[in-house]
């Protein structure tokens, strides 16, 4: 078997890791008075930035480099106060005296701990940067996440941007020199160009493309196409938007290597910051809807006969609607609808887990389960106690899922008539 | 089970019919299934019906009555719900495991009941037709589904059909005041009334509404019922509304998502709560018609299988075009 590049070529020594020399060289200063039996005053550090420019290789490669076990937890993986308390805390209070096997704890995903159901984890994690020691390396995409508000100002914030394209030409170009393989210099500007900053991607990129081969050329970048997805979709959106007829509207999702229901999301996502004049935007939605219709009659009679229409009616229908164009350029988005179900997986997560319980019980599907009786379960809980306290037991809900219902999102009626808020949205925010 | 366990359950489950004598309004399906109860041939059956009048309650009953109390238990009925698992490997595995074995036992053949059987995909309903022949000896089945125009022709046809009516007003409201005496709750008529309109004739919402009434109050009253209601969901959908015709159109999208999808409600609840508000938003009578026309179209979209969440929002933008009333 092939061993991947990306973990054949991480980086050894911290001197290996591409780019970021500031971040790097504070990482090393922090990890310094660690060693010099001076804990820092900010015991964790928070390494931050897009995916693929060397936040973990970092941790990883100090580690080696200077003799540390690297205790990695996945954030993903927690559920709960508990297992952060027993996976994280235990280690982050044994440091050894005699300095034999020295240890850092990296947390990977950190902004993967998510919304209320490991709100519990968040908390813990709080506690343990207050006591630990040992170093404490937590890694996120997004440090500006609400939820890790309580943790920001405990930790050492050192910021990870993209890598510059010079930079990561640099490094294929060294792998390219380690495996023996001929390959012009366009193609690795054009791997780094694709990349846009993110080395691990391009790694992957360029192993695959070479695809054991000891000679590439240009041709072998045909076979990419994957990663520069977000490219191809803004030129088909910029196409549909702009198309004068329904032909090129069609035509601009033409060779477009995106599954259809990626870029009707994209199309419909953009739409309101692209169509202005609300009479506009409700042709516009119009149009997407009877498509959506069609694309429903696609799937369900497995009709693929139809997909012609919807095709024309989803991009002219936009295209024709768009009657007024906005002042100036208006730049297209990533949709809105993928970042919400990212960004709410971990709660959602949690309520289907209390919509099975229910359903197993009461003899309903978990969508009815849901909708048509956790509403009112939470609503019982938040407000009488002792029936809630009852339900807890029937539906073996666990604490977090107890929590979770008893702060839903209800107010709780005081017997005097007097109210106290206990809104969800109002204790995140 | 503690008598006292007993008394703390949900009211769903606590006040859930346990024998056909108990099924509330459904005297034509009842008289029918009490002949097969007698002649024990029992044929498979869909029963069709909106949401909350007693299908599955009315499935239980009948096997309850027919193959004694710990039903269940002996092995003479399985429950599957085909909306949490549509696919044909449901059909091609579990239908067929439970459906092939013989009963041990006085019987000679035991009932799977496949609730919101209008769920399983097309593929899978064929898978089905088949082993609906291939295992009636040993098993009997019993379909309950909303849309019956959703099933598939070949399985309506081997079945005995029976519809549920809509629980009507007088209905509801006796089973309400049932359980309200036996929890000693005292809630008054207007009350009863108000929970009826939000429950449209879904006991399973009505008796979960008292339920939540009485979690605040042991004396309900009308505004008691709209506190709960305003809680649970009325307030959002104004919120929706008046987002969208303030222009707002894309705060209103970001709500329905929400709604749809962490809340998980079901966007014939979120449809319906649209439809009652929208008679009383501050648009022209002429636009409030075509906004109850494009609803009306919405709706039979999303039961044909389109995306609710698209559709809503066409709806949403055709509203925010408008301009409230001068």
């Amino acid at each position: 078997m092939t061993e991947l590049w990306v973990e054949k070529y991480r980086p050894k020594r911290v001197a290996d890791v591409v780019g970021n020399k500031e971040s790097v060289e504070a990482f090393v200063k922090w990890m310094k008075s660690w060693e010099l039996g001076r804990p820092p005053e900010k015991r964790a550090v928070l390494l931050y930035g897009p995916a693929g420019v060397g936040k973990t290789s970092l941790v990883l490669a100090y580690g080696r480099e200077h003799g540390y076990d690297v205790i990695e937890v996945n954030a993903s993986d927690w559920r709960d106060e508990a297992r952060m308390k027993a996976v994280v805390g235990e280690s982050s209070l044994q440091a050894t005296l005699d300095g034999s096997t020295r240890k850092i704890i990296v947390v990977d995903e950190v902004d993967g701990v998510a919304g209320r159901e490991d709100a519990g984890g968040i908390a813990a994690l709080s506690r343990i940067i207050g006591e630990t020691r040992v170093p404490l390396a937590l890694i996120a995409n997004n440090p500006w996440d609400p939820k890790l508000a309580p943790i920001r100002e405990k930790c050492l914030m050192l910021e990870f941007r993209r890598l510059r394209k010079a930079e990561v030409v640099k490094r294929l170009r060294e792998i390219a020199e380690m495996e023996g393989v001929k390959v012009p210099d366009a193609v690795l500007e054009k791997l780094a160009e694709m990349s846009e900053g993110d080395l691990r991607s391009a790694i992957n990129d360029f192993q695959a493309i070479t695809g054991g081969r000891k000679i590439v050329d240009e041709k072998a970048l045909e076979a990419l196409g994957a990663r520069n997805r977000v490219k191809e979709i803004f030129d088909a959106l910029r196409m549909v938007f702009n198309a004068k007829s329904i032909r090129a509207a069609r035509a601009a999702l033409e060779g477009l290597e995106v599954d259809l229901d990626m870029i009707y999301t994209w199309i419909l996502d953009n739409t309101p910051d692209q169509i202005p004049d609300p009479s506009d935007l409700a042709d516009a939605f119009e149009a997407l809807a009877r498509a959506d219709v069609m694309l429903a009659r696609v799937n369900r009679k497995q009709e693929w006969r139809l997909m012609r229409y919807a095709i024309p009616v989803m991009t002219g229908g936009v295209a024709l609607a768009r009657r007024h164009k906005p002042s100036g350029f208006v730049k297209f988005t990533f949709p809105p609808r993928i970042r919400l179900l990212q960004s709410t997986s971990a709660e959602r997560e949690l309520r289907r887990s209390i919509a099975q319980k229910i359903a197993a019980k009461l003899h309903l599907s978990t969508s009815k389960a849901l909708s048509q009786m956790l509403p009112y379960i939470s609503f019982i809980m938040a407000n009488d106690g002792g029936m809630g306290d009852a339900m807890a037991r029937y539906f073996e809900f666990t604490a977090s899922e107890v929590a979770y219902l008893r702060g839903g999102e209800v107010e709780k009626v005081e017997k005097a008539g007097a109210r106290r808020r206990v809104s969800r949205r109002a204790r995140k925010s | 089970m503690s008598l006292r366990e007993v008394s703390m359950l949900p009211w769903v489950e606590k006040y859930r019919p346990k024998s056909l004598d108990e099924i509330v309004n459904q005297e034509e399906v009842v008289s029918s299934l009490k002949n097969i109860l007698q002649t024990k041939a029992v044929p498979h059956m869909l029963f069709a019906g909106p949401p909350g009048v007693g299908k599955t309650a009315t499935a239980h009953a009948f096997a309850r009555d027919l193959f004694g109390p710990s039903y269940i238990d002996d092995g003479y009925f399985l429950e599957i719900n085909a909306s949490d698992e549509r696919g044909i490997q449901t059909i091609r595995e579990k239908v067929k495991m439970f459906a092939r074995q013989i009963p041990m036992g006085e019987y000679s053949f035991k009932i799977l009941f496949l609730d919101e059987s209008d769920q399983l995909t097309d593929d899978a309903q064929h898978a089905f037709r088949r082993v609906m022949e291939q295992f009636s000896a040993t098993c009997r089945f019993i379909l309950a589904a909303n849309y019956s125009n959703r099933i598939i022709e070949p399985i309506q046809s081997r079945c005995a059909v029976f519809r549920f009516k809509p629980l009507n007003k007088a209905h509801v409201i006796q089973y309400l005041k049932r359980i309200a005496n036996n929890e000693g709750l005292e809630a008054d008529d207007q009350a009863y009334e108000v929970i009826y309109d939000f429950s449209e004739g879904d006991m399973r919402k009505a008796i979960n509404i008292l339920q939540a009434c009485a979690s605040i109050s042991k004396r309900i009253e009308e505004k008691t019922v709209y506190e709960v209601m305003g809680y649970v969901s009325r307030g959002e959908v104004r919120k929706i509304l008046e987002l969208a015709l303030s222009g707002k159109f894309t705060d209103a999208r970001d709500e329905v998502r929400r709604l749809l999808y962490v809340q998980g409600i079901m966007p014939s609840d979120l449809i319906s709560a649209i439809y009652r508000e929208l008679f009383y938003i501050d648009l022209d009578e002429g636009d409030k018609l075509e906004l109850l026309d494009l609803l009306g179209e919405v709706d039979y979209r999303i039961s044909e299988g389109a995306t609710p969440e698209v559709q809503l929002m066409a709806f949403l933008a055709r509203l925010a075009a408008k301009r409230r009333r001068a």
